[in-house]
């Protein structure tokens, strides 16, 4: 039997093309949606996982708008075997909590033998990093986040590389497990077979009841948080042009507000 | 009082991390009517050197929860034993800081509890009804978001520096010892075995230096940006970089300011061929005093910066270089 991960993976605006509108407000029409850019790092982990062990099965999963079938099939023309949307009115507006119930759902109804899950580290639109853990949870196996490498895969466990800013580790985990990575932006070189998969292969869809989801628990019912107001940050000092003759007075101004600000600490 | 706020202090090393003192100093300043408690989870060794530690943060509770089977962090364990203390003594606020041991710690928590929870956090007060309201930063920082939960308690994590700490004055808390429930955790911890740690020393300590010059993609170079190093010992400061100096190869991850996950507030910040995105920006809104140096006068930092010198950022650090080498 072949071993089975389950990527999951969130169709997200380009965040590098975001554009305001007069009202303070994202302007949605026309933003380009890519997949997030951390999912397409799990998915080259997986990836990775696959190359070690041959036998192996990669399936793409994500919870989404119609539309969302775009980056399953891209996620296919990057190897992936298999991709399923989730997708359900019931299922708009959920937060983290709410699409962590949703995505173990799935798991536990479609894809209850899985070994491994590997996801983005967070979603560029969110940068929350909460559904992993939240998913972990759900389904009650061990977690590591801030993978950078696999080390080695056997059947039952497996041995990957964490680092984070203060320190790295080789941490060893039983399967089932859930592995969050922090590689972004993989480039994933589409092989023919893959790219020929990806464009003739339909892609299934699963409703609320499909996965047995509680529609208690899922969407803006099921999701404790909301968004009281959105604003655009606004910085704002008074600034103080100091047009210098040359170098040497520009140094020296400088010079000056340090030691200043040395000063005031000796004080 | 009406309201209970529980703060998680974080330790590492046998050290509270600062933003739990963050955490602590802002609720103390700014949550009105609000009882405030600590809970503390390691060995009963590590929790003997913590406690005078955060004595004097001004909290009127501190909980422990201690066992040896919590002497090394583990975030299945670790979330069922908070999990345990939260249902327990029901508190209406929950708050850590957003570390990476806490953005993952944090969402296991509010699952297994069914509670929503909002991330990496930049300021927090309480309505008048004492309901939280969490604002954080959200596409790259370009948007703030104020969120609120309809569950208790309402539960955020905190980016690091967004709160100062500050000293308080001493006030004897009540310690209580939590008596967890640990069936079933050993299992837990053979799930999981960390074969070997690399520490990477204190590299973030740049973060909390009095003066920070920092250099982006306007040097040019990466032999350029290395004179910040310099300039920087020359100062008595810190260097760091700006995304762009770090996507170029310039400086390592760990020198991005504006990064997810940390805020620094300088006495001085220097930024040196800097344009200033506006996640840049927010990263160091909390600098007492910014000084931008670009020959662009059109780039944003140099109407966002206190002072903003219109010159060549590379010969202007040449110049300040060969004064104080003198």
């Amino acid at each position: 039997m072949s071993f089975k991960i389950a990527v999951f993976i969130k169709q997200v605006p380009d965040t590098n093309d975001i554009r305001w509108t007069e009202h303070n407000t994202i302007q949605r029409e026309g933003l380009e949606s890519v997949i997030n850019p951390y999912d397409i790092g799990a998915i080259q982990l997986a990836k990775n996982v696959k190359f070690l062990l041959k036998d192996c099965e990669i399936t793409a999963v994500s919870m989404g708008p119609m539309q969302a079938k775009e980056a399953l099939k891209e996620a296919l023309s990057m190897g992936c075997d298999k991709a399923y949307l989730l997708c359900d009115k019931k299922f708009a507006g959920s937060d983290t909590l709410a699409t962590a119930y949703v995505l173990s759902q799935f798991i536990k109804t479609k894809l209850n033998d899985f070994n491994l899950i590997i996801c983005g580290y967070q979603a560029v639109d969110g940068d929350t990093a909460q559904t992993p853990s939240s998913l972990a949870q759900k389904l009650d196996i061990p977690q590591i986040t801030n993978v950078s490498a696999v080390k080695e895969v056997h059947c039952d466990y497996s041995v990957w590389f964490k680092d984070t800013n203060d320190y790295s580790q080789t941490i060893k985990i039983n399967h089932p497990a859930l592995i969050s990575t922090t590689i972004k932006n993989a480039e994933i070189l589409p092989d023919i077979n893959s790219y020929i998969k990806a464009q003739t292969e339909s892609i299934t869809v699963f409703n609320a009841d499909e996965i047995e989801a509680d529609q208690s628990k899922t969407g803006f019912v099921g999701s404790p948080t909301q968004v009281k107001k959105a604003f655009r940050p606004v910085i704002e000092r008074n600034t103080k042009v100091v047009e210098s003759d040359n170098t040497d007075s520009a140094a020296n101004y400088i010079l000056d507000i340090i030691n200043k600000c040395k000063e005031q600490d000796e004080k | 009082m009406r309201n209970k706020a529980l703060v998680y202090v974080e330790i590492n090393d046998n050290r509270v991390e600062k933003v739990s003192k963050e955490i602590v100093a802002h609720v103390k300043k700014h949550f009105t009517d609000t009882e405030l408690c600590a809970v503390l989870v390691a060995d009963d060794q590590t929790i003997q050197t913590i406690i005078p530690d955060i004595k004097d943060l001004g909290l009127d509770k501190i909980y422990i929860i201690q066992n040896i089977l919590l002497k090394h962090y583990n975030v299945s364990v670790y979330s069922s034993v908070l999990s345990q203390l939260i249902s327990n003594i029901n508190p209406d606020v929950f708050l850590m800081g957003a570390t990476c041991d806490g953005r993952e710690l944090a969402p296991r928590i509010a699952s297994k509890l069914n509670i929503g929870l909002t991330a990496d956090c930049t300021d927090l007060q309480l309505d008048i009804d004492g309901n939280l309201l969490a604002t954080r930063p959200t596409y790259g920082g370009k948007m703030m978001a104020t969120i609120i939960s309809k569950t208790k308690p309402n539960f955020a994590t905190v980016r690091q520096g967004a709160f100062k700490f500050s000293q308080q004055q001493f006030l004897e808390p009540e310690i209580i010892f939590f008596d967890a429930d640990y069936c079933g955790l050993d299992n837990l911890i053979n799930q999981i075995e960390i074969l070997k740690t690399h520490k990477k020393g204190h590299v973030q300590d740049w973060a909390e230096a009095d003066i920070i010059v920092a250099g982006g993609a306007g040097l040019k170079s990466k032999d350029n940006f290395e004179l910040m190093y310099k300039l920087a010992e020359l100062i008595g400061g810190k260097p760091a970089a700006s995304r762009a100096a770090v996507e170029l190869g310039w400086a390592p991850q760990n020198l991005q300011v504006g990064q997810t996950g940390k805020s620094i507030s300088p006495k001085l910040y220097i930024a040196f061929g800097i344009s200033g995105a506006l996640q840049h920006m927010t990263g160091v809104s909390n600098a007492q005093k910014i000084i931008a140096v670009n020959i662009d006068k059109n780039a944003p930092i140099m109407s966002i910066a206190d002072i903003a010198i219109p010159a060549d950022a590379i010969e202007v650090i040449n110049a300040l270089i060969s004064k104080l080498s003198n």
